[in-house]
């Protein structure tokens, strides 16, 4: 068999990611300086469609491996499905897009099948007969020239954006695709996969919002917050604070505001128990009309704020919130 | 809950040949590194078959940039730079050059000023410096050889076998408050070296895991340091000549502290002004940062500070012991440098010209060591008898007793160094015992309650600055999601026996407001530690003054800390 090179593409609900095509454009030059032959691989259940799109491309041949049990992914299913597939066809090189779920999946593959992978690389040289993968080192203030020492089949992972996608090569005609089933035993798979989790892009983006009500430490304890919430739902507003209270945990990072967390413009910043260090000041200067709330009358706060209220918040909170709901139910 | 930050264990860490890893990118560090090229240069050209590489030499700064951790008064001694550099003057980044001196001793009201500026004081042909500037154009400098300076890594951990030092561990990333790895998570690297050189700055967190583990500061003193606050001021024209130099004593410590204060005139009206207060202070109320703002009070600081706007702030530690403290510089596979090795001339109050002599000696021992294929400590003996014999050697002798003739105060010690000024080199040839600085503080119940302070200070965020609105000025960052880098070994204590016997003296000792002690919801009426780590300037104040030795510095993630310009 002729040696070859095998590029895996990623598939995420029938659509194949960007950095799969990098890393076909990588598969085509290493194919172009090795004489090896370049094929492909497309795994899931009925990716027929993405096994064409991808004979598009200047290959050899496109394997769909299919099996049900490979949709949705788990890191089993992969494994096992590659493993075989990988063992019988004996590629010389395996290239991989650098993706979370190649993270997931390519150490237990490759610890299965007692082989060594080179992650996130973002080039290659060749260096006589030797392939060298470059990997960065010290946050890419160093690049380090890796090779395998142990036998074919070699893993690569490349980083994203180390190739470019838009130059990968169509091919003169569509290559030849082959549809391989995939037997996966039972009690192979013992991940279940739940819903996908997906981040909120962030939970909130103060910089959008046109009220905040934000506390400091003045809130004095983490049950206090509530009062400031229900003001804020109030006004229609959000949540936000200052740094120790973050600190401690009693409200997420992301609601930060100051050098270290946010900076914020709305139209009503309203500060409860914030004294105003300069770190929190840089943060929501650009407030338009800014409200403090604070027992202590030197606080720095007061010096830019436009109302300043001298009082314990306990005292002044409460019926804020009822009179300001009042004057809303009255509108 | 409070986490702090270690090592993470049982993980897999890259391992990274090296030849020299030289830990902390300052005067000795540079220094160091480029005297290595220029004898690694001088060799290959000489030796055209047995090439030496600079490609495995690397310096480790735990600063985001070149000389961002960098701070000092500071004036330049030259004699080293014109060694390393000759005609440094030409292209080096100099304020200005020392014009005219004065040493005042000061009351609240009032100052007296010396006849004569004593000696050691004199400073014609010294030069006014920003020393991070300094450092940033002397990093360009060792960058053009070619040896790599990994900013943003800081060196966490000595890797050790036996009796050798074998590597350093640099700093993981992206671990967060719980000690759990992050998205971002990368493991620090374990750089294997045959020679490891300490160049951290005063109490290394390195050097002192080195000097625990190999008993180095047996039979010597302890040593000893002060805090350095500095302030950058912008004036209005006339009030200063650059490189005009004035020193002051007395007013506001008493005659129980050691201490005075620097005022040095820049280019641009330009003022850095500044406070050491020695750390063996006896009363655990004081707080270095107050005696500053106190100092402003006085009519000579705030007639020359009048209308101005002070720009910067920072602090640093400094090693006061002197020749009696400095441990054994040398052994299996390290050396230790500069600040690290205490490399300080108290009664100059100037060190930044020994760290780089020191530098460049470790550099040939270092240089010597590699050509010979051996690095063990009897190869690396000749860095230390190198520097016992140069001028820098003499000179530490020489100022040998100067700190220590002030241990029981100012009057004792004005007479006794006068006397040895006097009676030329030949008294105190043997140490005069003294105690770490955690060991001096006195419990309240002595001398005072802590309803005694607090007032005074008229904080305007102008003339007098209160500690978060300086932190601002020292440009602190530092990601906020880590665990903390300051460990604490009892909290209880913070909250029992430090509270009642001491009032917490961290909280004053910070000048970065890191240590706070606030009310414990759990426990009404008893107040508990909170730490704003990232506030740290990294000048390692905590880690040496506390009486219940309860903190230890570690480096936090690597780019962490102030951002000092122009200091």
């Amino acid at each position: 068999m002729a040696d070859s090179i095998l590029v895996i593409v990623e598939q995420h609900e029938g659509k194949l990611n960007r950095v799969s095509w990098e890393t076909l454009t990588a598969g085509q030059a290493l194919a172009a300086e090795t004489g090896w032959t370049l094929e492909a691989a497309v795994a899931g259940s009925g990716v027929a469609s993405l096994a064409n799109e991808v004979a598009g491309k200047k290959v050899a041949k496109v394997y769909a491996l299919e099996s049900p049990k490979l949709e949705p992914y788990t890191p089993d299913a992969f494994a096992a499905a590659l493993k075989q597939f990988i063992a019988s066809k004996q590629p010389k090189l395996v290239l991989l897009p650098h993706t979370y779920q190649v993270r997931d999946f390519v150490p237990k593959l490759v610890t299965a099948m007692e082989r060594a992978a080179i992650s996130d690389c973002i080039g290659y040289k060749k260096d006589g007969n030797k392939l060298l993968f470059t990997r960065q080192m010290f946050q890419g203030k160093l690049a380090a020239d890796v090779t395998f020492t142990c036998d074919a089949p070699w893993f690569v992972t490349f980083q994203n954006g180390a190739f470019r996608g838009d130059k990968v090569e169509a091919g003169s005609a569509a290559a030849p695709v082959e549809t391989v089933n995939i037997e996966i035993a039972d009690g192979v798979v013992r991940n279940k996969p739940q819903e996908v989790f997906k981040e909120a892009k962030q939970a909130v983006d103060l910089t959008q919002a046109e009220i905040i009500v934000s506390v400091g430490r003045g809130i004095k304890e983490q049950k206090n917050i509530e009062l400031a919430k229900q003001l804020a739902e109030a006004l229609g507003g959000e949540l936000a604070a200052s740094r120790p209270i973050c600190d401690s945990g009693w409200l997420p990072m992301d609601r930060q505001i100051g050098s270290s967390g946010q900076t914020v413009a709305p139209k009503l910043y309203l500060a409860l128990g914030i004294s105003g260090a300069i770190q929190h000041i840089v943060g929501m200067k650009g407030a338009r009309t800014i409200i403090a709330i604070n027992k202590d009358s030197e606080a720095p706060i007061f010096e830019i704020a436009d109302y300043a209220v001298v009082g314990n918040l306990f005292d002044i909170v409460p019926p804020m919130i009822e009179e300001v709901k009042k004057a809303k139910a009255g509108a | 809950m409070l986490v702090f930050r270690k090592p993470l264990p049982n993980i897999e860490r890259p391992q990274m040949p090296a030849d020299v890893v030289i830990v902390g990118g300052g005067p000795a560090g540079m220094a160091c590194a480029l005297r290595l090229s220029q004898l690694i240069d001088q060799h290959n050209a000489n030796h055209p078959d047995s090439q030496l590489s600079k490609e495995n030499i690397y310096v480790l700064e735990k600063a985001r940039e070149i000389g961002q951790h960098c701070l000092s008064g500071a004036l330049l001694d030259p004699r080293s730079m014109r060694e390393l550099l000759p005609g440094f003057e030409k292209e080096a980044p100099l304020d200005a050059e020392v014009t005219k001196e004065a040493v005042y001793f000061l009351t609240e009201k009032s100052k007296f000023k010396f006849p004569i500026t004593p000696p050691p004081l004199r400073d014609h042909g010294n030069y006014v410096i920003s020393l991070n500037r300094f450092v940033k154009w002397l990093g360009s400098k060792v960058e053009e050889t070619g040896i790599t300076i990994f900013t943003g890594f800081a060196g966490s951990e000595l890797i050790l076998d036996d009796d050798r030092v074998t590597g350093v561990r640099t700093d993981d990333k992206g671990v967060d408050k719980h000690n759990q790895p992050k998205s971002n998570f990368e493991p620090g690297y374990d750089l294997q070296a045959k020679v490891v050189i300490l160049a951290e700055g005063t109490r290394g967190s390195l050097t002192k895991q080195l000097i625990a583990r190999f008993a180095l500061d047996r039979d010597r003193n302890p040593q000893t340091y002060g805090q350095g606050i500095k302030e950058l001021w912008e004036v209005p024209a006339g009030r200063i000549a650059p490189g005009e130099v004035i020193y002051t004593m007395g007013w506001p410590l008493t005659t129980k502290e050691y201490g005075g204060a620097w005022i040095y005139g820049g280019k641009d009206n330009v003022v850095s002004l500044g406070f050491v207060v020695g750390l063996d202070y006896p009363d655990p109320r004081l707080d270095p940062q107050r005696v500053l703002q106190e100092f402003k009070k006085h009519p000579l600081v705030a007639r020359l500070l009048e209308r101005g706007k002070m720009i910067r702030y920072g602090a640093k530690s400094l090693p006061y012991g002197g020749w009696w403290s400095i441990p054994p510089l040398a052994g299996n596979g390290w050396m230790i440098l500069g600040d690290s090795a205490g490399f300080l001339n108290s009664q100059r109050l100037k060190g930044i010209h020994l760290a780089i002599k020191s530098g460049m000696l470790a550099a040939e021992a270092a240089f010597e060591a590699l050509v010979a294929k051996d690095t063990s400590a009897k190869q690396l003996a000749s860095y230390q008898k190198k520097l016992e014999e140069s001028w820098a050697g003499k000179e530490l002798w020489k100022a040998r007793n100067f700190h220590v003739n002030f241990k029981d105060g100012l009057v004792g010690g004005l007479l006794r160094n006068g006397l040895a000024l006097g009676l030329g080199n030949f008294i105190g040839k043997t140490p005069t015992p003294v105690e770490n600085d955690f060991e001096t503080k006195r419990p309240l119940s002595e001398v005072g309650g802590l309803k005694d302070i607090k007032q005074g200070i008229p904080y305007d965020g102008k003339l007098f600055m209160d500690k978060l609105s300086d932190v601002y000025l020292a440009g602190s960052k530092g990601e906020e999601d880590q665990p903390s880098h300051l460990q604490v070994l009892n909290k209880d204590v913070c909250s029992t026996d430090c509270a009642e016997t001491y009032g917490n003296p961290c909280t004053r000792a910070c000048p970065a407001n890191v240590y706070e002690m606030v009310d414990d919801e759990s426990t009404p009426g008893r107040k508990k530690l909170h730490l704003n780590p990232t506030n740290c300037v990294h000048c390692k104040t905590c880690d040496l003054i506390d009486p219940y030795i309860n903190i230890r510095w570690v480096v936090p993630e690597g780019g962490d800390g102030p951002n000092y310009s122009q200091m």
